[in-house]
């Protein structure tokens, strides 16, 4: 094991994803009912985005409203030069993420450099502003009527697998920001901006390079969204309430955790196709009644749950959140 | 020429609104350091409280402005009490505040959409169409009045905050909470008034941009974000740098609208955001402490 792995992983966590990914990828074999297949491959799209939005909310502690502005750029640019250009997919949705992550860098660049809430704030114009714009702007997005791919026989349960490798790469990423050496600069950062300059860690590039990489994965998120779907359209894609479903997954789960968002994640999508989805005139509030029970009784979500259990359980063992409790 | 003197004065008359709603989020953010989410959630409520007294009651939104605000009041110093005093300060409870008040939010916003569905309202009343005259520019009376009712919330607020004991502690406890215990100050109490009074002009704003302009449920989710603007470019609390700021906004949206096509002007105020906080980080005229 030692030698083909940084020294920062685990090889247990290693194993432990490998294993996971195996598994859910013979999964198909047994289950034939397609209403669960296409479940579980919007729940790795939801994994991977609920990460990606973890990378900037959790760890950097620059909690984002607007994360949908980059996942609608991402699928309409992906779907855009797969129409216009007939780009393959796979080309078209790194397009997608490329350009979803510059996209990020454009507003929020100068927004992360500066300390306190003006990052969080300029997410909730940026989301509404893109919606509007894209809705209008015919040539890109199609106006309210949206583009429609060409369906191909097949992709769509194809898409299951390509959704365990995001998910997959997602969460080796969240690995690898809080684990490595980097993660723990990060860290630094979210902790006192200053004290980490001082000590020779380059905020602005770091920040820079999360948001980057969290606009291009949600870039992604929404490429492989609207090959699924072939066809979108920019209220559903730039929507409001797919911004604070991220919100939701990450705090479910435990904000700043590695694998809590994954967790918030598989619980959101299920738990939104089988109650929410019934009582659609309610799920702000249902949104928002959740947002204020975890943030007063467990900030941490289930992550925090989880580890008060353990800690009952073992009072021995001083069990930690894994820095992310401040 | 006329052209142009009619924005002037439509952009003068918009900034006695935004600088109402401005205040209130700066004010909070000024004692608390916290920014209230929820700003946008009690503009809309302040909106449909008018709105509801009016077609249910008749009471007209200018009477009813006292009301609305005083229950806005107590409505922030419960938001205070029950949840956001259980926060922790510092880093770990900026991120959890916006979180928590956001939720507050949408759980508002929800209510309205319930209560009134979520279609687009108007506030009619009799006055509503009448205009008078400014030289050649026809006003509309309503427009003169909100800008009227603006401008003595501030000027109140403003003796408030420097001539009152209150108002001093409130300075004082935005400046130094640790100091304001050694010396008897009740820091707690300060807190809890100032979320209150941030609260009330929140939904004082709501009430006079109801009789402006149509809303819904997301009614406010703009002027969260204008406030914001406001907020940076005016730095903290102060009346003048608020009200110098607001009429800068309120000059560049009315401005836009000849350049730009009316569905981006929603974008005006973002794009100004940023550039300020480019080149100004500090805010216009630098960070100054209410006052």
């Amino acid at each position: 094991m030692k030698g083909w792995l940084p020294s920062w992983v685990r090889p247990r966590a290693a194993i432990g994803l490998l294993a996971a990914c195996v598994v859910l990828a013979l999964v198909p074999i047994f289950n034939t009912a397609i209403y669960i297949h296409n479940l579980l491959t919007l729940t790795f799209v939801g994994i991977a985005a609920a990460l990606a939005w973890n990378w900037l909310g959790g760890y950097l502690g620059q909690v984002s409203f607007g994360h949908a502005a980059m996942f609608g750029i991402g699928g309409f640019v992906a779907a855009r030069v797969q129409l216009s250009l007939g780009m393959p997919m796979l080309l078209a949705w790194l397009v997608g993420a490329l350009v979803a992550g510059a996209f990020s860098l454009v507003w929020g660049h100068p927004t992360l450099r500066l300390r306190g809430p003006y990052f969080s704030i300029a997410t909730i114009g940026v989301g509404e502003a893109t919606r509007l714009v894209c809705t209008y702007w015919d040539w890109f997005t199609g106006g309210s009527s949206g583009l429609s791919l060409p369906m191909k026989s097949g992709l769509k349960y194809e898409l299951y697998w390509y959704g365990i490798v995001l998910a997959a790469l997602a969460l080796a990423a969240s690995y690898a920001l809080r684990r490595s050496p980097m993660g723990l600069s990060l860290l630094a950062i979210k902790s006192d901006v200053d004290a980490a300059g001082d000590v020779g860690v380059s905020p602005t590039r770091l920040q820079d390079l999360v948001l980057f990489l969290s606009g291009a994965t949600m870039g992604i998120c929404g490429s492989f969204y609207a090959s699924f779907f072939s066809y979108i359209e920019p209220g559903d894609m730039f929507g409001f309430d797919r911004s604070i479903s991220w919100v939701l997954m990450g705090v479910i789960g435990g904000i700043g955790t590695i694998f809590g968002p994954a967790l918030g994640a598989i619980i959101f999508v299920f738990v939104k196709e089988n109650l929410i989805a019934s009582y659609p005139q309610l799920y702000l509030g249902l949104y928002g009644t959740l947002l204020v029970l975890v943030i007063l009784f467990e900030p941490l979500g289930l992550t925090g749950l989880f580890l008060r259990l353990v800690r009952r359980a073992r009072p021995d063992l001083s069990v930690t959140g894994m820095a992310a409790e401040d | 020429m006329d052209r142009l003197v009619d924005l002037v004065i439509a952009a003068v008359l918009l900034a006695g609104l935004y600088a109402t709603m401005a205040y209130g989020l700066g004010l909070i953010y000024g004692v608390l350091r916290i920014v209230n989410l929820n700003h946008g959630g009690m503009i809309m409520a302040g909106a449909y409280a008018a709105w509801y007294l009016h077609t249910a009651l008749g009471l007209d939104p200018y009477l009813a402005l006292l009301l609305v605000s005083v229950a806005a009041f107590f409505v922030g110093i419960l938001t205070y009490r029950l949840l956001v005093r259980r926060l922790p300060r510092g880093a770990a409870g900026g991120v959890q505040s916006l979180l928590l008040l956001f939720g507050v939010w949408l759980i508002l916003r929800n209510a309205a959409y319930l209560l009134f569905s979520g279609n687009d309202q108007t506030l009619r009343t009799t006055y509503s169409t009448r205009a008078i005259a400014i030289g050649n520019s026809l006003v509309s009376l309503n427009r003169i009045a909100v800008f009227g009712v603006a401008i003595v919330i501030l000027i109140v607020l403003h003796l408030l905050l420097t001539r009152t004991y209150v108002g001093k502690a409130i300075r004082a406890v935005a400046q130094n909470p640790d100091s304001c215990t050694l010396v008897g100050i009740p820091v707690e109490r300060i807190y809890a008034l100032t979320f209150g009074l941030g609260t009330a002009l929140a939904a004082a704003a709501g009430l006079l941009g109801a009789t402006l302009f149509p809303f819904n449920p997301s009614f406010g989710a703009a002027e969260l974000l204008k406030s914001f603007v406001v907020v940076v470019l005016g730095g903290l609390g102060s009346v003048a740098g608020t009200a110098i700021a607001a009429l800068i906004l309120a000059t560049v949206e009315v401005f836009a609208i000849l350049v730009i096509p009316a569905y981006l002007t929603a974008a005006v105020g973002f794009v100004l955001l940023v550039l300020v906080l480019v080149i100004r980080p500090g805010g216009l005229f630098g960070q100054r402490v209410l006052g």
